[in-house]
């Protein structure tokens, strides 16, 4: 479903992918871990075309295509979509006329609203501002919310669970549980809460920008639970990378 | 009350304080053309929010230049208010010839001189005691012949606890007509009366606009003017007035504005609280595109304990060429009064625009619909079925009618 092959992007003309590669196959979760800084929301951000994530070499492949020059929007149509960790604020437009706009679109029509319910999402936020005056939890809730009613191929979910309460985590992965299914899914995630629910197949440590170790996401979130990033740095002269 | 009429033959040729100079020499005085209310009419019309297909089923007054096309009270509400042309309740009552040109001053410039002295043409209305409206009145004033000066004067008085939505809608049968309106408006709101009295515009590049409003508020009285121009217009200048003179009075003066074209537009809102308690807030929310210039004048003015003032404009910049100029006043003299001011004037949001683009939607849709929530309606007040026709205006002028 999705293949980056060798990707560098620099920010503002600081190279800060440094040779990424992963692939993610159909109906496959992965995640990503790795510091804070080390690049995680750069990737996210190249793979959907942000224009502000220069993408210096290598290449994008999503469903059999080439889409490393293809623009945000267009990747967006495609079948990407994206929960994002720092959302802006869209003043005057209100939550239900934004999803009921991304899912009319998408051929999604009514059901989104089954989402909202699952998400717990209160009529009350719907009437509201995107974003505005919401906490940080129902950020993250929003967020799905309108990276679900595209109904994508591909969803990436950059921080679900940071700033959530147990309640609500335990509410977003079993409802994700439910809603990845069939997708592919590429989840950037500090905590292991959120993978309870979400069995992904594949984790990529992305330190200073590069991928420092991969393999079964339960025994490498075990060591960083145990050691940190220390050992994927270890294990990343070990690999010679 | 009496005017002058020498006082006023000189003030016909005073210049207003702020706006573009106009020679009313340059109109014409009378309407030429035989008028008639036909589809045009009736579409236009509903582009500034006045549905003349349900004239018979709401209340609605239409005045094509100066004459009074239709005008019909909604059966259920009969004998709870009064609809008339102002020229009969000046016969009909010696209060109302009392409070015509109360809060308004014949004398201020030209274009109330020019008013005053013609024979009265608007609207009288008045909501009578404790009588709450949960229907729309609607009233459209028409500018039908070419050229035309049209002269309106309306007055409305609603009494103590009464309640009513007031939505006047005023256009013109051709987009490059030409033409100048001059609408006198003065507003009495009694004790404990609720108003909302919201006018929709649309004019064109050659039609000149210059609306004189007075508001009065007594004890607890609240009201929301709010005033919505969409597209082009000539020229354009107001400085509405309210006077809170109550105690707990509450004034909201809210303007939406969507400006293209080589529009010239001078708004203003002018408060006074004299009563204790009184809450003034007067909104803008401005888009400007092409050529279009805005001035933004605001004024609050507290000579009371507890007054609260807050003036706000947001503007959105769509293109070089443009200008937005806001000038907030505040005036205090009270040690416990509170009053404040921002502004802020901007282009689309990049970030905004990714967000959305994210999200599937072109740059040409995310813009419109950042374009539309930047014209947010609900600083109005309209009860919900008043407020989605008038986004739909809205999106419609966004659209390009
Ligand atoms: N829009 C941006 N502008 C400037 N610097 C950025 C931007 N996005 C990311 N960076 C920089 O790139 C580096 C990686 O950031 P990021 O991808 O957000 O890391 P992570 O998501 O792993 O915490 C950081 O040093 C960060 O400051
Ligand atoms: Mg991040």
């Amino acid at each position: 479903m999705l293949r980056v092959e060798n990707l560098h992007v620099a920010v503002r003309d600081r190279l800060i992918l440094k040779g990424v590669s992963l692939e993610v196959g159909d109906g496959e979760v992965h995640v990503i871990f790795g510091p804070n800084g080390s690049g995680k929301s750069t990737l996210a951000m190249a793979i959907i075309g942000h224009p502000d994530y220069r993408i210096v070499s290598g290449r994008i492949f999503f469903d059999g295509q080439d889409i490393t020059e293809k623009p945000i929007d267009e990747r967006a149509r495609m079948g990407i979509s994206i929960a994002f960790q720092n959302p802006p604020k869209l003043h005057g437009v209100k939550l239900k006329d934004l999803l009921a706009r991304i899912a009319s679109e998408n051929g999604v029509g009514e059901r989104f609203l089954e989402i909202v319910d699952r998400l717990n999402i209160s009529q009350e936020h719907l009437n509201r501002y995107v974003n505005v005056g919401f906490s940080g939890g129902e950020i993250k809730r929003c967020e799905l919310a309108q990276a679900l009613a595209s109904n994508p191929k591909l969803i990436i979910l950059d921080e679900p669970d940071s700033g959530v309460d147990v309640e609500n985590l335990e509410l977003i992965g079993r409802f994700l549980s439910e809603s990845l299914r069939g997708r592919s899914a590429l989840i950037i995630t500090h905590h292991g809460y959120i993978l309870r629910h979400l069995k992904p197949v594949k984790a990529h440590v992305l330190i200073d920008g590069v991928i420092a170790c991969e393999g079964d996401p339960d025994q490498i979130l075990n060591r960083i639970m145990k050691d940190g990033y220390r050992w994927c740095e270890r294990c990343r002269l070990m690999r010679g990378v | 009350m009496q005017v002058d009429e020498r006082r006023l033959r000189e003030a016909l040729s005073k210049p207003a304080e702020y706006g573009e100079d106009l020679d009313l020499g340059e109109f014409e005085q009378e309407s030429r053309e035989r008028v008639e209310v036909d589809e045009d009419v009736r579409r236009r019309s509903l582009e500034v929010g006045v549905d003349l297909r349900r004239a018979s089923s709401l209340t609605t007054f239409l005045q094509i230049d100066h004459e009074i096309a239709y005008r019909a009270v909604q059966k259920q509400f009969q004998g709870d208010i009064e609809l008339m042309p102002i020229q009969e309740a000046l016969e009909r009552y010696p209060w109302v010839r009392e409070l015509f040109w109360n809060l308004v001053s014949p004398y201020a410039d030209k274009y109330t001189a020019y008013n005053a002295l013609r024979p009265p043409s608007g609207f009288f209305l008045r909501i009578l005691e404790g009588r709450r409206l949960h229907m729309p009145i609607q009233a459209c004033f028409f500018s039908y012949s070419p050229g035309i000066i049209q002269s309106v004067h309306n007055l409305i008085v609603a009494e103590p606890g009464s309640e009513a939505y007031i939505i006047t809608g005023c256009t013109m049968r051709r987009g490059d007509q030409k033409g100048l309106h001059i609408g006198v408006t003065e507003i009495f709101v009694k004790p404990g009366a609720k108003l909302n009295y919201t006018m929709i515009h649309r004019w064109g590049p050659n039609f000149h606009v210059r609306p004189r409003t007075g508001i009065i508020l007594e004890e607890s009285a609240a009201t929301s003017y709010n005033y919505v121009l969409l597209g082009h217009v000539g020229s354009f200048q107001s400085k509405p007035f309210t006077r809170l003179e109550g105690r707990g009075a509450t004034i909201s003066m809210s303007n939406i504005i969507y400006l293209d074209g080589s529009s010239k537009m001078d708004m203003g809102g002018d408060c006074s609280i004299a009563g204790k308690n009184g809450r003034a807030e007067l909104t803008t929310s401005a888009v400007a595109l092409d050529r279009a210039k805005l001035t933004m004048r605001g004024r609050i003015l507290c000579e009371a304990d507890d007054g609260r003032g807050h003036i706000s404009c947001r503007g959105l910049m769509l293109s070089d060429e443009a200008e937005i100029y806001t000038i907030p006043e505040l005036i205090s003299r009270r040690m416990n009064a509170s009053l404040t001011h921002e502004a802020a004037i901007g282009r689309i949001s990049e970030d905004q625009l990714i967000y959305l683009m994210s999200r599937g939607l072109s740059r040409e849709e995310a813009e419109s619909l950042i374009v539309r929530g930047f014209l947010d309606v609900s600083p109005l007040n309209l009860p919900s079925f008043l407020e989605e026709s008038i986004k739909k205006i809205i999106d419609l002028a966004i659209k390009g009618f």
